[in-house]
């Protein structure tokens, strides 16, 4: 029991680190990112790629691998979303796509298909109430929160996410009082990828990496982000603690059915409270 | 001739919404816009000031060709379109509101919350609450009075009193006969009262097209006659 509570907390950790920079991006731009699972892959890879050189330490490995997001999605964002702002909705799901099947063959070509396990790094575990748990995915939980919390902080805190959150709402009304909307949108494109690296990373030792890692999470982050409303920071972390739960939980009954479940909760929230674009 | 639009051509699609609109506004000047639903006038305002593109013509502003040029940058060279339908950030506080409007232009924050409290004092109450819980009124008087953080020349505004009841369509009265002549400005309106009582000049909007120009005060006083445009 609490065993499959601290699993589905852990998911839901990485999901919602994963999914908020996908909310943040289709709130502000009106974009679906495929890229963002491209993103995610490559900081996997980027982790696996600088252990190495690192002595194997984790904590740098890390840093480098997120720091790895920041000019491949600054590219993205600069060359292909900035032409697709008030396009149809489909060019950006089309092309977004077309940039994580390149991608994906790209991480195929220079690290081979083969699955690439990485082991617990902390490999230390906790007691708690007679159930032994990896400290590795209490850690997981804690940052979730943390990333939540700095968000939360920087977004009704500073001018900067001030200016985000008022562009989530209204873009054209932020541009017109003279602010250059798309700069902004760039940076928050460029810190939601980072996110994304980083819940990539952290999921890593408890799956295996591979080249088509993305596509999984990239269906479970959707559904995280429609669950938790579009846009939504708060909705989206509520959501994915719900999703991770609903994982765990059928997981347990019956394993094959943990992710479809997800799906039909979604089906359901969206059959209840359906979305206008 | 501080905004000089020439021959305006906008399209959205292959539907010609603007049909060849000529008008001018000069330094000061209070002009008026009047015509029907549909009849392009939010289309032209948005065009002038950078959120739609123009298919043909020309747009001068302060002797700058800005056709083309994107609407945060005419914002800071001192053009200001105010939206139709009261678009305050209703997620953040009135202060935040303000505050959002005084970072491009680097200015104090508390000089920026001042111009708003110079046009409409009553605000300073509502200060702190999210300005989603703002009636449409109070609305307007923000948006108004945040249009005119930066010192700008010209204001576009669309539609302020529409869908005011008649005690908040008098403040928002006062308060632009207030600005009349501290900067220019290009209002669409259909509350008949108010341009002939403010206007220096009325341009009159058909299908796209702007086929009249009211200059003498007695055409302009005239609202049964203007009404004939509605
Ligand atoms: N985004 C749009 N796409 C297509 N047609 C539009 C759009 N916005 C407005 N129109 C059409 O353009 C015409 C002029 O609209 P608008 O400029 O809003 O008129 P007004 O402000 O005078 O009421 C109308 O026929 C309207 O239906
Ligand atoms: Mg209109």
């Amino acid at each position: 029991m609490i065993n499959t509570l601290a699993y589905g907390l852990t998911i839901g950790g990485i999901l919602y680190i994963i999914s908020v920079g996908l909310s943040l991006t289709f709130g502000t731009m009106r974009i679906v990112n495929f890229a963002h699972a491209l993103i995610y892959t490559v900081g996997a890879y980027a982790l696996i790629a600088a252990l190495p050189f690192l002595g194997g330490y984790f904590v740098p490995a890390t840093v480098l691998a997120v720091l790895a997001a920041v000019p491949l999605s600054y590219v993205i964002e600069r060359y292909i979303i900035r032409r697709l702002y008030g396009a149809s909705i489909d060019y950006a799901i089309i092309a977004t796509y077309a940039v994580l099947l390149i991608g994906v063959d790209i991480t195929k070509w220079i690290w081979g298909a083969t699955p690439i396990p990485l082991s617990d790094p902390v490999n230390q575990y906790l007691n708690i109430f007679g159930v032994s748990l990896p400290v590795y995915r209490l850690i997981i939980i804690a940052l979730s929160l943390l990333v939540f919390l700095a968000l939360e902080i920087f977004l009704r805190r500073t001018m900067v996410g001030k200016i985000v959150v008022a562009g989530l709402e209204d873009r054209e009304a932020v541009s017109s009082l003279g602010i250059n909307v798309e700069k902004y949108f760039c940076l928050i494109f460029v810190i939601g990828s980072c996110l994304a690296a980083f819940g990539g990373v952290l999921y890593s030792p408890i799956t295996t990496v591979h080249p088509y890692m993305g596509f999984q999470v990239l269906l479970l982050s959707f559904a995280v982000v429609l669950v938790g409303g579009l846009g939504s920071m708060r909705g989206t972390f509520i959501s994915a603690f719900v999703l991770g739960m609903v994982m765990a939980v059928t997981g347990r009954f019956w394993g094959p059915a943990a992710e479809t479940m997800v799906f039909v909760v979604m089906a359901v929230v969206l059959i209840i409270k359906p979305i206008d674009v | 001739m501080l905004l000089s639009v020439g021959k305006l051509n906008v399209f959205y699609g292959s539907a010609q919404v603007v049909s060849d609109v000529s008008l001018e506004v000069d330094q000061g000047e209070m002009i008026f816009l009047v015509g029907r639903n549909g009849a392009g006038k939010t289309t032209l305002l948005k065009t002038i000031s950078g959120f739609l593109p123009s298919g043909s013509g020309k747009i001068l502003f302060d002797g700058a060709d800005i056709n083309g040029k994107p609407s945060n940058e005419l914002a800071l060279m001192g053009m200001r379109y105010v939206f139709q339908d009261k678009r305050v950030f209703t997620q953040l506080t009135v202060r935040e509101n303000i505050h959002l409007a005084a970072y491009p232009f680097k200015q104090k924050a508390s000089e920026a919350e001042e111009k708003v409290v110079g046009i409409y004092p009553e605000i300073v109450r509502f200060m702190d609450k999210k300005a989603g819980g703002l009636s449409g009124g109070q609305r307007q008087l923000l948006l108004l009075g945040r249009a005119l953080i930066g010192n700008p020349q010209l204001l576009l505004i669309d539609e302020p009193t529409e869908g005011l009841a008649a005690g908040i369509i008098d403040q928002v009265f006062r308060v632009l006969k207030m600005m009349k002549g501290q900067l220019a400005m290009l209002i669409v309106e259909q509350n008949l009262a108010v341009v002939s009582q403010l206007a220096d000049r009325v341009y009159i909007m058909q299908e796209g097209q702007i086929p009249r120009e009211l200059v003498s005060q007695a055409d302009i006083q005239d609202q049964e006659q203007l009404e004939k445009y509605l």
